[in-house]
């Protein structure tokens, strides 16, 4: 008897292992089952949870997300062509949504009352992409060793008066491959590697992969400014309220180059098998419930105009943007990248 | 035609194996090599326009970086694994046994939840910066973590039971007679460890030296929360940040390159520098009492060393924990994470053993060139780095099959590929054990060679094939980027919870499921050093 038991012991281990694969696999089709909404996202888990959440909650529709780097769920969409499971992709960077536009991993979105919601220039010329929310790249400085007047064109910081006292964004980051297409698109090539040049030297090693920690060095005196998304100057002043730092807005002057704005936007894949509960979710986006939530919590400005954004920021009427139209973004971006690596930006 | 020669010697029963096995061993490691090779054929053709801007602008400072890690990491694993092994091997003292154990802890914090704990030890008015003020004056200044110092450090205290642990066991095994025929001569304790004892366990240093730097270069958890850029890190970076991913199978096919110099490299070195035991007046080492004074200050060393490198970071790991669970920030979203690690691992190790079975019994039972080729095929994924194995199969499937870009299957092809050689190495070992004799005996019974691997065989060789599986399943729960960059929806695994959640420095909802994998991979560790050791 014992000999018998022990034969068969192999055979056992073996039917554990195929028992366990296959309720593995009943497992994984599971997941892939049912009828939820499968949405892309660039943005921070933090900021759009929430908000998948009170959609999720709302509408009854479940929400799955995965988060990843804007560029690679581009690469992603791509490579997985008709067979995405994604139905929504969300970014914080209307060049990368663009991007997807121009691959044709988009589809036009045609919900009713957008013209009257979203201002035409925050959105794809065939609405495929959506602007959700407005985020401007300007200074901050340090009030104790920057008079706002020393400062008036974001080219000044290339100026050798700065030198050792700048802080930048790393080369890898969005913000930045953003800012330089702009500029590059209203002073040319030339003026712009000059710019990043002088740029480079004059920060030397303050150079950053986060925002934050850029707000933080200017905060601390470390340097006197740094090139930021202007909620990062908020985050910090919600935390340190008496940090003596302020965010500075360039290239006012009359026919100024104005600053850079980016979106964060939306849009439903062309490959979607969920159309009426894409378009919900990008119909809940952008009404005034779902802007609150998805600009106001990060104190970016919401692009709907009847929703009014964060009591701290400057009403984006009040001042001058750079008139390079979103949707240039995309193409502007990978000549871009070489100017800033020829420059040799980290 | 047998019946001729009752006489037929066992050995030529060889020829009557099914080839199909060599055929299966030989599709394995195609299939193992073959994202390697693509890579390699992609980056070779690539545009030269593409070549000459990264050699331009990345290159010389990845390299530089990369290697200054490398030299930095070295010096300070040498340093504490050659004086720890010292200290517990040549003394005594109250508690110094348990040292033994303790000094292995580290191994079982992943480099990225080491890094993320340090991110906030190290942070600008952090916990170590203000014990650093009270010492040095409120305007000093402790470095910070997104430095080089900051990447040295993190990934030494990872990093240096390695070194500890080879020279350790150098150190005991040693013949204590070389160093009294020194100190007999006149030579100081000093001037014996530099002289005689020092070089006598360099071939062990080396070795382990050599595995510490093949996990600083290809690290990508620690030095990508710590943003510092090494050639791994930046594969990363170029395939995240760019729409094609040709200029990461350029820096892969370099990173991949050195890492066969290096391997080379070692071999050379450790072979020319071999010593032999050529007298039989051996005598092992008996570690001294040493004075109460001694023995505090030994203690104390060993207590910051420990502390620096799994006391703190455990303990601040489970303060979180507390917190996030009294917060409620532990729900069922937190337990499905859990199932999504363990069932890919479980997946991934079964998968593993399956594979390794044919190409670890033609390792040991074939040793034709054809054999050679499919083992050593097979380990080429042992010196890929986790974004480069990675990139590798992603370009591959792309390719080829893109129908299966998205699912699990993907990500479980970059597992095996980069997990495969460590099951492998285990289940190689365990098969060289068993005498042929036993099989060949079942065979000359009249068993077919299926009947005779599952009867006779596998029952022998289960446990040693069980603990590559525990060894498997255990890197697969740590691994971090091919998770990151392959993963389908809804299968975010806790080391991938853990690096979103660290990155944005969300360090109590980072720390349930850091804290988790290193409980499971405590045991997982002293296992493997139990086993080590007899």
């Amino acid at each position: 008897m014992k000999q018998r038991i022990r034969r068969n012991r192999p055979a056992i281990l073996l039917r554990h292992v195929l028992l366990f694969l296959v309720a593995a696999l009943a497992f994984l089709s599971w997941v892939f089952a049912g009828d939820t909404l499968v949405v892309y996202s660039g943005r921070a888990e933090r900021l759009i949870q929430p908000v998948l959440d009170a959609f999720q909650a709302e509408s009854g529709i479940n929400v799955q997300m995965l988060t990843a780097d804007s560029t690679a769920l581009i690469n992603r969409l791509q490579m997985e062509g008709a067979r995405t499971p994604a139905d929504v992709l969300i970014t914080n960077d209307a060049g990368t949504l663009e991007r997807a536009r121009e691959l044709q991993l988009l589809q036009t979105t045609t919900i009713p009352d957008l013209a009257t919601t979203i201002p035409s220039r925050f959105r794809a010329p065939d609405n495929s992409w959506i602007g959700l929310s407005g985020r401007i790249w300007v200074i901050v400085y340090n009030t104790t060793m920057v008079r706002p007047g020393d400062i008036s064109s974001i080219l000044d910081l290339a100026d050798p008066q700065w030198k050792g006292k700048i802080a930048i964004p790393s080369a890898g980051s969005v913000y930045l491959q953003t800012g330089v297409s702009v500029i590059r698109a209203v002073k040319g090539d030339e003026v712009t590697t000059a710019f990043l040049r002088g740029l480079k030297d004059n920060a030397g090693s303050f150079v950053y992969g986060k925002n934050r920690q850029i707000v933080a060095a200017v905060a601390r005196g470390e340097v006197a400014a740094g090139l930021v998304n202007h909620y990062y100057i908020n985050r910090h002043l919600a935390k340190h309220p008496d940090a003596p730092i302020a965010p500075l807005l360039t290239d006012q002057e009359d026919q100024g180059m104005g600053v850079v704005l980016n979106a964060a936007g939306v849009g439903i894949t062309a490959q979607t098998k969920r159309l009426a509960p894409a378009q919900a979710l990008v119909r809940f986006l952008i009404s005034p419930k779902g802007q609150r939530m998805f600009a106001n919590v990060n104190k970016e400005y919401p692009l709907n105009p009847h929703v009014t954004a964060a009591p701290e920021l400057l009403p984006l009427q009040s001042f001058q943007v750079a008139l390079v139209p979103l949707s240039r973004l995309a193409q502007l971006r990978n000549p871009t990248m070489t100017v800033i690596e020829d420059v040799g930006l980290r | 035609m047998d019946s001729a020669n009752p006489f037929l010697p066992l050995s030529s029963l060889r020829f009557r194996f099914p080839s199909p096995l060599v055929l299966l061993g030989f599709c394995l490691a195609i299939a193992l090599m073959l994202p390697l090779l693509y890579v390699a054929f992609s980056a070779m053709t690539a545009d030269p326009a593409v070549w000459r801007r990264l050699w331009a602008t990345r290159v010389p400072e990845l390299f530089l970086n990369t290697f200054s890690l490398s030299l930095g990491v070295a010096v300070i694993n040498l340093t504490l694994g050659v004086s720890l092994a010292w200290i517990l091997t040549r003394y005594t003292f109250v508690g110094s046994k348990i040292w033994d154990w303790l000094l292995i802890l580290p191994l079982s914090i992943p480099s990225y939840v080491l890094a993320y704990t340090y991110t906030y030890l190290l942070k600008r008015g952090g916990t170590l910066e203000q014990v650093w003020q009270t010492i040095a004056g409120p305007e000093a200044v402790f470095f910070s973590p997104f430095s080089f110092a900051g990447a040295v450090l993190v990934l030494a205290l990872n990093t240096f039971p390695f070194v500890y642990l080879l020279a350790r066991s150098a150190l005991k095994n040693f013949n204590i007679s070389f160093e009294e025929v020194a100190r007999t001569t006149g030579a100081d304790r000093v001037t014996t460890f530099f002289r005689v004892s020092l070089p006598l366990i360099r071939p062990s240093l080396i070795a382990g030296l050599f595995l510490a730097i093949l996990y600083v270069a290809s690290d990508f958890g620690a030095v990508s929360l710590l943003r510092f850029q090494t050639f791994t890190y930046a594969v990363y970076q170029q395939m995240t940040g760019r729409f094609d991913n040709t200029a990461a199978t350029c820096l892969s096919l370099i990173l991949v390159a050195c890492a066969f110099v290096f391997l080379f490299g070692e071999r050379w070195f450790r072979q020319r520098s071999r010593f032999y035991q050529t007298t039989s007046r051996y005598r092992k080492p008996v570690p001294q009492p040493c004075r109460p004074l001694t023995a505090l200050l030994f203690t104390g060393y060993l207590l910051l060393v420990f502390g620096a490198a799994f006391g703190l970071p455990v303990l601040l790991l489970i303060q979180w924990t507390v917190k996030a669970a009294s917060a409620g920030e532990i729900s069922h979203v937190f337990i499905g994470y859990v199932w999504n690690s363990i069932s890919l691992s479980g997946i991934t190790a079964t998968a593993a053993v399956i594979c390794g079975i044919p190409l670890a019994y033609l390792a040991c039972r074939r040793q034709t060139w054809a054999s050679t080729f499919c083992v050593q095929g097979a380990y080429t994924g042992y010196i890929l780095p986790g974004p480069v194995a990675a990139l590798a199969v992603l370009v591959l499937v792309s390719q080829t099959v893109p129908q299966l870009y998205g699912t699990i299957l993907v990500l479980l092809m970059a597992y095996l590929v980069h997990f495969l050689p460590a099951a492998l190495q285990g289940m190689e070992s365990t098969l060289q054990q068993l005498t042929p004799n036993l099989e060949e005996a079942a065979r000359s019974l009249g068993a077919r060679s299926l009947r005779t691997f599952f009867h006779v065989t596998l029952p022998l060789v289960r446990g040693g094939f069980l603990s590559a599986w525990i060894l498997v399943f255990v890197q697969c729960m740590k691994e971090l980027p091919a998770s990151l960059l392959l993963r389908p929806v809804g299968f975010d695994t806790l080391a991938v919870r853990i690096w979103l959640e660290a990155s944005e420095e969300l360090y109590q909802l980072a720390a349930p499921p850091a804290l988790l994998i290193v409980v499971i991979t405590i045991p997982v560790v002293l296992l493997l050093m139990r086993k080590d050791r007899t």
